[in-house]
């Protein structure tokens, strides 16, 4: 975001001193909400879980513990955190704040794979579902990329990609519906984590070798951030490091769109808030974006399952109305 | 090419397309299907030109080309509405009431919406375009979102009805509904119509304007307020059209540069029709209703969008 | 020492650079001057491997640049483009960490750490070090940009009109830390500078473009005379000695308006 540089008042004005943090909060605040929410994610659901029967390691309620909510509760943090780290990355490769795969036709990209492997092979597995996911959501991200190397203007790139998905979708749309596909794509491509249970979600946990990845390569990914000619001039092989943020990227899009459907949103709220708080060194906040994409994903799923109990409010849409409403917040609040 | 003869080839060949349109394949059986074609003409003729009108006269208003009401939000607040009625009245309530009601309902939801995008973001008369832009496409998001979710509480038949409310469609025209949208629009057509010399001076910028005699802040309220209406008839007549209006809009730029208001917004009428006659030309013969005019439309513009948003550099 | 031969490049038809043949000697500080559109950034960016030349040959230290390893170039020449448009919420001493990445491949050591520290008190930058890049000024974020160039201990630093959109202080003390670099650590620098004055105060070595051709090379004394400079830039100008340097007053010839 474009910001009015003030005039130097004096070594590191504003950096390190917001009081709460003095207060020593830091690492035990963060750490013990987490926990509070991954047992909350336990608890809570439609079918009620007998504590009695847990320690006995048999009967229902340990049934309903590992075969739906223990395989939810790892969706829901892998995908937050993947998603919160690919929007990370992509902020750097396209050095913008506002993008991550919902605002760069990513996502979109991931629905189109899907259908075309549902419409074009119906007797194959998940794994080419998700071979094919990932190589629109890669093919769709890289042309994006070099398309939008040539925009200047901040807020053009997140409004082209929008843009884009929504070719993307039509495009979709055109395809699903001539093939009488239309009516059934719009529900199950929304993000939901109902669907996850033991046996069919275990893709996502892809997510979590590429965040590794991620983690190792993040110095280079920072500095993927300033541009080709800083980076050329540090001797990083720049379109190397791009195609392959973009492949990780691709990677954990479509591990999450097939294993839970879309929701759009989280990858750049957490990010950008992040960035606010710790500054945009990725050595140093990668681990604090994957922790707040967790924990959104793990609230904005409490809330889905809570609001109108004991139905569910999808994550696609509380992520996206949280999210949305976040991101609305964040541009008019840069604004200022 | 001046404009003038431009648009004259363009009304031609429109006239052309329509008569096409009504009469092909019409002998099987005259009688019943001439009327409902010209009425589906009448629809597509009354609500195109409500779609150009708006768009153009929002981009004047706003000061630059890629703006307009679709993408500000103003659909994405209909289609809350009128998720909100399904919720509340339920199917029945809806065919009984949704008629004439809901269309009032529209209306008044638009011109509120009007108020809030006049007083909010045009405020200080400078309108950080992209920010705006990024807002109303964020907000058309989160409002669908919302919209989604309303949806999960409604039965599948009512279901059906907001579906079909949402999508361009020509078939769902009542007659009652086109007379008074017919009459709406012409009335605001008149209202307009007196203004339209000042139409072309908004377009100079606000400074300009101002300092060549006209009332801004009033000229621009008023102007939003019409737009309300026109899009609450291209709306609730056809459906939301999303990218077309930039496209409508843009198009008639190209085909008369330079030219005021007086032809830019025929000319915009005429490619509206036009392109919507072309669309269903195409679904009914080409694709065999395999496809929707909604796709094909949103498909054509959206990508012709995209290459104009990242061909030209500097876009106002 | 960089050796160009021959050098030339054209975007589509236009010829931007053309039989540029010149030397920038080992440890001394060379500027490219020139009128706009001379073809200066361009130079430099194919000496930064930024750009590849149409025609001709580059070598530094007798070997062509071309074959020289990406890896191996980045330990070599470290290259400043104008104001680097970064929007990156970094503090000065994360930045100019970013520096060592040709060394240590993203594992910082404690040689990174001390360099990095040697190339912030370099530039006195010690008091902001812990300043985030967005709250500083310009000139502080040009030095913060120069002390990560520093901190690549290259033998051979390249700039991009660094003097750009500075305050005069801030250019000063840049071109003052450029002439230090060269004296007291026997680093080379090439440098593209707008400004005659700084130029001609602050070199050992002019090389003048016009119209993408070399218009004159040498010591300062060479190259700024008044002859010189009047037929390089179209301006009459008067040369006055000073006890640390010379002036270069500048005016439009007589009988043109302004």
């Amino acid at each position: 975001m474009d910001r009015p540089v003030a005039p130097a008042a004096g070594p590191g004005a504003g950096n390190d001193c917001r009081p709460w943090r003095r207060r020593g909060m830091g690492r035990a605040l963060p750490g013990a909400l987490f926990a509070a929410l991954c047992l909350a994610s336990l608890m809570v659901g439609a079918g009620r879980m007998e504590l009695a029967q847990l320690t006995t390691f048999s009967g229902e309620a340990w049934l309903t513990l590992t075969a739906s909510r223990l395989p939810r509760l790892a969706a829901v943090v892998l995908t937050g955190a993947g998603l919160a780290v690919c929007g990370a990355v992509l902020q750097q490769i396209l050095r913008n704040r506002f993008v991550e795969p919902a605002t760069t036709g990513g996502l979109e990209a991931a629905k189109l794979g899907i259908l075309v492997a549902l419409t074009l092979l119906p007797g194959a597995g998940q794994g080419v579902r998700m071979a094919l996911a990932m190589a629109f959501c890669l093919a769709a991200s890289l042309i994006f990329a070099v398309i939008t190397a040539r925009l200047r203007a901040t807020v053009l790139v997140p409004v082209a990609g929008l843009m884009y998905g929504s070719v993307l979708g039509a495009l979709a749309e055109f395809y699903a519906y001539s093939r009488n596909f239309l009516q059934g794509m719009q529900g199950w491509m929304l993000g939901d984590f109902s669907k996850v249970v033991q046996g069919s979600y275990e893709v996502v946990w892809l997510v979590l070798p590429v965040v590794a990845a991620t983690y190792v390569f993040a110095r280079r990914f920072t500095l993927i951030g300033m541009g080709a000619e800083v980076a050329a001039s540090l001797g990083l092989g720049y379109r190397a490091m791009v195609v392959l943020g973009l492949v990780l990227v691709s990677a954990t899009v479509a591990a999450t769109v097939i294993t839970v459907g879309a929701i759009p949103f989280v990858g750049l709220v957490v990010p950008n808030l992040v960035s606010l708080w710790r500054g945009d060194d990725l050595t140093r906040t990668l681990p604090m974006i994957a922790a707040g994409g967790a924990m959104l994903l793990l609230i904005c799923d409490l809330l889905g399952r809570l609001i109108i109990w004991p139905y569910e409010v999808p994550v696609g849409l509380t992520g996206g109305g949280v999210g949305g409403l976040m991101f609305l917040f964040l541009i008019l609040w840069g604004r200022r | 090419m001046t404009g003038r003869a431009t648009f004259a080839l363009t009304a031609f060949g429109l006239a052309l397309l329509a008569l096409a349109f009504v009469l092909q394949g019409a002998a099987a059986d005259p009688v019943w299907l001439i009327p409902r074609r010209l009425m589906k003409l009448a629809a597509m003729i009354v609500g195109g030109c409500a779609v150009a009108l708006s768009s153009i006269s929002f981009q004047t208003v706003a000061g630059n080309r890629i703006l307009t009401p679709a993408v500000m939000g103003y659909e994405a607040v209909y289609l809350l509405l009128q998720s909100v009625l399904v919720v509340t009245l339920g199917a029945s309530g809806l065919t009984l009431w949704g008629g004439s009601g809901g269309f009032l309902l529209s209306i008044l939801f638009m011109l509120g919406y009007s108020l809030t995008l006049d007083r909010w973001l045009f405020r200080d008369g400078r309108a950080d375009l992209w920010m705006l832009m990024l807002v109303g496409l964020v907000l058309t998001m989160v409002i669908g979102t919302v919209t989604q979710f309303l949806q999960l509480r409604i039965s599948p038949g009512e279901f059906a009805i907001f579906q079909s409310a949402a999508q361009i469609s020509f078939e769902r025209v009542e007659p009652w509904r086109l007379l008074v949208s017919t009459i709406l629009f012409c009335v605001i057509c008149l209202a307009g119509w007196r203004g339209l010399p000042a139409l072309d001076v908004l377009a100079l910028g606000r400074d300009q304007a101002m300092s060549l005699g006209i009332d801004h802040r009033r000229a621009v309220r008023r102007l939003l307020m019409l737009i309300a209406v026109l899009v609450a008839v291209s709306t609730s007549l056809i459906g939301p059209t999303a990218f077309m209006g930039i496209f409508v809009a843009n198009l008639a730029y190209a085909l008369a540069p330079g030219a005021g208001h007086r032809l830019t917004l025929p000319m915009g009428c005429a490619i509206a029709v036009g392109m919507f006659l072309l669309a269903q030309l195409m679904v009914e013969r080409l694709f065999d209703y395999r496809t929707t005019v909604g796709i094909l439309v949103n498909l054509a513009c959206g990508v012709w969008f995209l290459a104009l948003m990242l061909r030209q550099r500097s876009m106002i | 020492m960089i050796l160009l031969t021959d050098i030339g490049k054209s975007h589509g038809t236009r010829a931007v650079l053309s039989g540029i043949t010149a030397r920038f000697p080992r440890q001394s500080l060379t500027s490219i001057i020139g009128p706009n559109g001379a073809g200066k950034s361009t130079l430099l960016m194919l000496i930064a491997r930024l750009a590849e030349p149409g025609s001709g040959r580059i070598t530094l230290g007798g070997a062509d640049i071309a074959r020289i390893s990406r890896a191996e170039y980045a330990r070599r020449v470290a290259t400043l483009r104008q104001f680097p448009a970064i929007e990156l919420r970094l503090t000065v001493e994360e930045l100019v960490a970013f520096g060592r990445f040709p060394h240590n491949r993203g594992r910082p050591t404690a040689e990174d750490r001390r360099a990095t520290d040697e190339a912030i008190a370099f530039l006195s930058l010690d008091t902001i070090r812990k300043a985030r890049l967005d709250e500083l000024s310009g000139g502080q974020r040009q030095m913060a940009f120069l002390a990560m160039t520093i901190a690549q201990q290259t033998h051979c630093l390249l700039l991009d009109e660094p003097l750009n959109n500075l305050d005069m202080r801030h250019a000063l003390r840049i071109m003052q830390a450029l002439r230090s670099l060269c004296d007291d650590l026997g680093r080379t620098v090439v440098a593209v500078i707008h400004d005659i004055n700084f130029a001609a105060n602050h070199s050992d070595q002019i090389i003048a473009l016009k119209d993408g051709r070399l218009h004159s090379s040498g010591t300062v004394d060479q190259v700024v005379t008044e002859a010189g400079l009047r037929d390089l830039y179209g301006l009459d100008f008067h040369i006055l000695p000073r006890p640390h340097g010379r002036l270069c007053d500048y005016f439009t010839p007589k009988g043109e308006a302004g």
